[in-house]
């Protein structure tokens, strides 16, 4: 737990702490992107989409997927990463 | 109050030739009362009293130490003889008292035993194999590949194939609950009494399969390989089952002593 625990902290060290502040953000833009998507398949099948909305969507989640990979590599970060611990709850993100 | 207290393991109908010794390596004791013998040991109430043990039961490598001296009597005596295990760290101002114990509890002492007696605990636990989860992925993979034949629609492709995928997790959760209870109920034909768990975490199992199925049965000795052939039975197709035991009853005979 205590080495979890440092992971997660930030250091002020300027070689790392540009690194740990990019994985924090991400970690928050993933999982509203992951909620976005989830919204948007159950407004799917509930019809309430017309089919140009459904694709405008699509492709906007599609991009925002590509651009996170783009990210994740930039900054060397993996999707598990990203998943922070959140102890009983589980995970933040849905392991795949 | 003296400074010393008793410290009771387990009862039985029967006095165990050898003991192991008891918790902060004490002789184990015995105290016969109307056909019923108690297990105890003397402890010192600086440590087990109600006060300081509360702050002991903070202190993990304390609390391993003190687990593992409870289980090894209590072990011990249920290998000899059909016995009632008592919860961790039951102590009592002094023999006298468990004394007492054995005399106004004399029925549920002998309703337990009676129902332990030539059964012993097995554990079964059932976890997912990881490997087996991928399936749903391959899946929606398919469904990708077939609507990205749909020229022009890529953002609408896209969603679909998320939808397939979080669709395939979903049923391949359902389904591996169903197994679980499955697999409980088959095993508990087969027992005399069945308790199920909370399914451990993975840090407590040591392992990062998701647990579905943590649990107790209370079997005959002359059907436990019948239990143990079932158990291997019902594993696979993705679903793992282990046994372990043999068990002292922990999980049927656990009764208010106070």
């Amino acid at each position: 737990m205590s080495e979890e625990g440092a992971r997660w902290r930030i250091a002020a060290d300027p070689d790392t702490v540009q690194r740990d502040l990019s994985r924090l953000v991400l970690t928050i833009v993933e999982l509203v992107r992951q909620l976005v998507e989830r919204q948007c398949v159950r407004r799917m099948d509930a019809g309430n989409l017309t089919d140009e909305q459904v694709e405008a969507l699509g492709v906007t989640l599609m991009r925002l997927e590509e651009a996170m990979g783009d990210l994740c590599e930039r900054f060397e970060l993996t999707p598990a990463d990203l998943n922070l611990d959140l102890g009983p709850l589980g995970t933040l993100l849905p392991t795949e | 109050m003296s400074d010393t207290g008793t410290y009771l393991y387990a009862v039985a109908r029967d006095e165990v030739a050898a003991c192991p010794p008891g918790v902060a390596d004490a002789d184990v004791r015995t105290i016969v009362r109307g056909g019923l013998v108690a297990y105890v040991s003397s402890v010192p109430m600086e440590r087990f009293g109600e006060e300081p043990l509360r702050r002991s039961l903070e202190d993990m490598d304390w609390l391993a130490g003190t687990a593992r001296a409870h289980h090894r009597v209590v072990d011990a005596v249920a290998a000899a003889t059909a016995t009632a295990p008592v919860r961790l760290v039951t102590v009592y101002d002094g023999d006298e008292q468990v004394s007492d114990l054995l005399e106004r509890r004399a029925g549920d002492f002998a309703e337990v035993l009676a129902q332990v007696t030539g059964r012993r605990e097995w554990g079964v636990k059932a976890f997912v194999d990881p490997a087996s989860e991928e399936r749903p992925d391959e899946r929606s993979g398919r469904d990708g590949c077939e609507q990205a034949g749909k020229p022009g629609k890529p953002g609408t492709a896209y969603l679909q194939r998320r939808r397939a995928n979080l669709r395939g997790r979903e049923q391949n959760r359902r389904q591996a609950l169903a197994r679980a209870e499955h697999i409980h109920a088959a095993l508990a034909t087969v027992a005399v009494a069945s308790r199920r768990h909370r399914p451990q975490d993975p840090r407590l199992s040591g392992r990062a399969d998701w647990m579905l199925l943590n649990g107790a049965y209370l079997v005959d000795e002359g059907r436990v390989a019948e239990f143990a052939g079932l158990a291997e039975e019902l594993g696979g197709g993705g679903i793992e089952v282990t046994v372990t035991g043999p068990w002292a009853p922990y999980s049927f005979t656990v009764m208010e002593t106070r």
